[in-house]
């Protein structure tokens, strides 16, 4: 009995609430409504200015990101050409993940996008015990990761994404992975595609070793191992360079979109708003009118 | 072995030396647009155990 007659109670009394809030909301908050107006259209004109300005870097990062491209598909296709892939893992436990992201958000799912990928990665593997480490680079992919996947961070790069990257700062990038030892590892950005679309990929990191032991090396003249060591290096600094203009290029064009969205969605609320308050405004009119009309009525 | 991977650099070390000193010796009005690309604000923190740890800033 208890248990049924309660719940009726709350309705009838969240109803009365409901009413007494319309009835407020229709007559006395004028105010309240031209307040909300105002911000809103404060929102929105910032949006359309963050627009503006991602706009203006985009078009700078689409520039930079077509003289950085050879160096990612030079590397991606001497991989491909010699047929040089990962180890076949055998107890192999020094994995490392690359996560390119960067520090500032409004941009959509781009960095979720990247932390998704890797999540599902490292869902595979026991918490305990990390088999796999990661390299954050930018403090967004820290963010989405550190909650669950604390364990399995490595090192944290911030500082990302106020200024277009540099292949300094690839090398810096580069100059710590090389210092953590890994045995295979791989690469997991945002790969630019159109102002609209890009797509989370892989790049995969090969050590010297595996990169010799290629099965069709013989296609490449005069390499031995200090060549070899040598463009190893060089392969992890391009890679990076090449992952982190193509993921700023994206995040760029995905936060064009993200804002331009935004204030398409403000310019809506605008127009509901105003539309409230114009009403709310007669409302207010009519109602003085009748209350002077009738008190006038009322001394004759 | 060469010389500069006897004095303990890697490649990338090694380029990254050769392109400042080009970008140093490149004429005055290319110059401006090089130094650009010669800066880096890429900060590090290493992690242990799940958390950071703040033994190099």
């Amino acid at each position: 009995m208890m248990m049924i007659s309660k719940p009726t109670t709350m309705v009838v009394c969240l109803k009365g609430a409901a009413t007494g809030q319309q009835q407020n909301r229709n007559m006395a908050t004028l105010k309240q409504i031209s307040m909300r107006l105002k911000s809103v259209t404060n929102i929105q004109k910032i949006t359309q200015s963050m627009k503006m300005v991602s706009a203006a870097k985009y078009a700078r990062a689409e520039r930079e990101l077509r003289q950085a491209r050879p160096y990612g598909e030079g590397v991606r296709a001497f991989f491909e050409k010699s047929g040089a892939t990962e180890a076949v893992e055998t107890g192999d436990d020094n994995k490392l993940i690359v996560a390119i992201t960067s520090d500032r958000g409004l941009c959509g799912a781009v960095h979720t996008n990247v932390a998704k990928t890797i999540r599902n990665e490292l869902s595979n593997e026991s918490v305990e015990s990390p088999q796999s480490k990661v390299f954050c680079v930018g403090d967004k992919s820290r963010a989405l990761l550190q909650r669950l996947y604390a364990q399995n961070i490595a090192v944290v790069a911030n500082e990302v994404g106020r200024k277009p990257p540099t292949f300094l700062d690839a090398s810096k990038v580069a100059n710590e992975l090389v210092q953590l030892n890994f045995n295979s590892g791989k690469i997991v950005f945002n790969r630019f595609k159109t102002v609209v679309s890009y797509q989370t990929e892989e790049v995969p990191l090969l050590s010297a070793k595996t990169m010799l032991a290629a099965p069709k090396l013989q296609l490449y003249d005069s390499i031995d191992q200090g060549v070899m060591e040598s463009y190893q290096e060089f392969t992890v600094a391009a890679l990076l360079y090449y992952t982190m203009k193509e993921s700023a290029c994206s995040e760029q064009s995905s936060r064009m979109t993200a804002m331009d969205n935004a204030s398409k969605n403000a310019a809506e609320m605008i127009g509901k708003l105003t539309l409230t308050f114009n009403r709310t405004r007669q409302a207010v009119i009519t109602r003085e009118l009748i209350e002077i009309i009738s008190g006038a009525a009322a001394l004759e | 072995m060469s010389y500069w991977r006897a004095a303990g650099l890697n490649y990338v070390n090694y380029s990254n030396i050769a392109a400042k000193v080009v970008r140093r010796v490149l004429k005055p009005e290319l110059q401006a647009n090089a130094a650009k690309r010669d800066e880096t604000h890429v900060k590090f923190t290493p992690w242990v155990k799940g958390k950071p740890s703040n033994e190099k800033a």
